[in-house]
């Protein structure tokens, strides 16, 4: 049956041949077409609203012909970019952002780099383990452990007097470690890639094996760790669920301070969707820089989505 | 004769404490920062939470924990109590989030290996397009479903517009609140998920050999007898791996039904963490939420460990 297939293609003429062919490309083109449309309409909406008036917004009815919401905005404006820190404190909150997810960044990074090369270049008692535990530790969503950390804030800040709601500090000590155990994994790799030979050279030359890891490990892993340094930052930039509990307004991040545009009173989706595009830029930014790396990471451990 | 031994017995003893002061700690000392890091953040609070879910502490008893009152299963009796109506609203939203996520895993598979199978052919422009389709998984949460919010809006959304310029609707349909609630957070969250699957299965074809597939074809096989048989079972061990993760983070979904619907979402999509966020934060009984915490993890640990018995996944891509 499937031979007779065969022979029946073979039979064919090759102008038929042909055709078939083109059809075939343009199907492929016009479902690439469709794929990146769909993606594209979300970014595009926000781009356009983000132009437009918040009276035309507001005033905007489907039901309507002559009100209907448009693609082009009616009236181009940037009064959204220009007083975007108005109505919601947008860019205090970007700051905030930006000070947490480098704090975050900075802490992972010190942290990872240890465990990742004492992963990567000993063999020592309860290694298997650890890697497990690693693992299952990313598997564990926040809302498994939010309450009991929320109240441990209480407690030391009851014991120690040290504050850790509300501050940047208490924020990039549980991004960080959010991040850590994908980013030792991704570490412990990349540095299992240096030749053993390269360090082992440095250490008979008089390095210890800790001025080894910086004098030669370090440097040469640098994009590995830019890698790593990035997914830490983006990962801090988009959490929403312990930001909404533990920032307040002196440290509200990005992610949950999009959210006041909407209130009981109104929607001010204009002033929203400019606050929006600033948000996802640097992410935008930075994932291009590292897609490479994250695509790798995705592929041989996973990363949260 | 003393003297030599005594140096040798001394050298052994040298020897040997400088391999535990040396060696041996180092590589203990190195993790000992990122293990505190995590027993701080993860291992500690879950381990409290099981001790805190056994008492009913409130706002009143939270700066004393001791002192609330010892209720030994009461939280859990509670939080289950299908007389109760919280009991049953918590009820109702896990039965949601199992319907959320049954559909939004196979829709965002499906879609996912599509894409992929597409993008795998050969065409002009190929590398743009497949950076182009992460874009959804890059945009932030709180900016993706923002977004989806206002194009789900009842008189300004585009997605009321588009199904009236096609006349399949006659008045505008409120999605954001009752009973379409869960249909819209499904499609936003389809939309932002199906490229993390893309992206895994797109490596898993890749790491499929072309001979095989041209070998394949010239033995007359159609294009369904060369995915089924070539194909898939390059794809199954990502597969695997990929539906277990999907289960995981979606069973605890929060971010898409905090920013579409607020804390409330109403009770036709309220899934598992906004209802244990609202009752720890908002009616402040921490000890309820951290109960039902409880239960999630116990629920999730009895449907991985049921998967991973059953359908074995772990094996890497290149396996």
């Amino acid at each position: 049956m499937v031979r007779r297939r065969a022979a029946y293609q073979n039979s064919k003429s090759p102008r038929r041949v042909r055709a078939i062919r083109i059809i075939e490309r343009v199907a492929l083109y016009a479902a690439v077409l469709v794929v990146l449309v769909v993606v594209l309409i979300p970014y595009a909406w926000m781009l356009s609203g983000s132009f437009k008036t918040s009276l035309e917004i507001q005033s905007a009815d489907i039901t309507d012909p002559e009100l209907a919401p448009r693609w082009i905005p009616r009236t181009f404006t940037l009064d959204n970019y220009r007083n975007v820190n108005r109505t919601v404190r947008i860019l205090d909150y970007f700051v905030n952002s930006i000070i947490v997810s480098i704090g975050t960044m900075l802490l992972c990074l010190a942290l990872s780099i240890l465990a990742g090369y004492s992963l990567a270049r000993f063999e020592f008692k309860g290694k298997g383990p650890y890697v497990l535990s690693l693992l299952v530790t990313q598997m564990f969503p926040g809302i498994l452990f939010l309450i009991p950390y929320f109240i441990l804030f209480v407690y030391i800040n009851k014991w120690t007097g040290i504050q850790l709601k509300n501050t940047y500090g208490g924020l990039i000590l549980t991004y960080a470690s959010f991040s850590l155990p994908f980013s030792i994994l991704m570490l412990r790799s990349f540095f299992a890639t240096i030749p053993r030979e390269i360090d082992e050279q440095a250490q008979i030359d008089g390095c210890t094996p800790v001025g080894a890891l910086f004098r030669v490990i370090i440097p040469v892993a640098r994009p590995g760790i830019a890698a790593v340094g990035i997914y830490a930052f983006i990962m801090s930039w988009n959490e929403i669920l312990f930001a909404s509990l533990l920032t307040g307004r002196a440290t509200k991040t990005v992610a949950v301070g999009i959210l006041e545009y909407i209130t009981n009173q109104e929607a001010r989706w204009a002033g929203m969707m400019a606050a929006c595009i600033i948000v996802t830029i640097p992410v935008l930014v930075l994932f291009t820089l590292i897609q490479r790396h994250i695509v790798e990471g995705l592929v041989s451990g996973s990363v949260k989505g | 004769m003393e003297a030599p031994v005594r140096s040798l017995a001394g050298a052994a003893v040298q020897r040997v404490s400088r391999a535990l002061t040396r060696r041996r700690p180092l590589p203990y000392l190195l993790i000992a920062p990122a293990l505190l890091g995590t027993l701080l953040v993860h291992v500690i609070p879950i381990i409290w939470g099981v001790f805190i879910s056994f008492r009913d502490l409130d706002i009143y008893t939270i700066a004393n924990w001791r002192g609330a009152p010892f209720v030994g299963l009461g939280n859990y009796l509670e939080a289950l109590d299908l007389a109760d109506p919280d009991g049953v609203l918590f009820m109702r939203s896990i039965a949601n989030v199992v319907y959320y996520g049954a559909v939004t895993i196979t829709l965002g598979y499906v879609i996912g290996l599509g894409v992929a199978l597409l993008l795998n052919q050969r065409f002009h422009g190929r590398t743009l397009v497949r950076g182009l389709v992460l874009l959804p998984y890059i945009m932030p949460d709180s900016v993706a479903y923002s977004v989806w919010r206002f194009i789900f809006q009842a008189r300004v959304g585009i997605v009321n517009s588009f199904l009236m310029s096609l006349g399949l609707i006659k008045e505008p349909l409120v999605w954001l609140v009752g009973t379409k609630t869960m249909f819209a957070v499904m499609v936003a969250s389809i939309w932002k998920g199906w490229p993390f699957a893309c992206l895994l299965l797109l490596a898993g074809l890749q790491s499929v050999p072309r001979e095989l597939l041209e070998c394949a074809s010239i033995d007359g096989a159609n294009w369904w007898q060369r995915f089924r048989y070539v194909t898939w079972p390059h794809i199954l061990p990502v597969t695997k791996t990929l539906i277990l993760l999907n289960i995981l983070w979606n069973f605890n979904a929060y971010n898409q039904f905090k920013v579409m619907l607020g804390d409330d979402p109403g009770i036709y999509a309220e899934v598992p963490s906004t209802f244990v966020v609202r009752q720890a934060f908002d009616n402040l009984r921490y000890g309820l939420g951290a109960s039902m915490s409880v239960v999630l993890v116990l629920m999730m640990t009895v449907v991985a460990v049921i998967y991973l018995k059953t359908l074995k996944p772990g094996r890497s891509v290149e396996d």
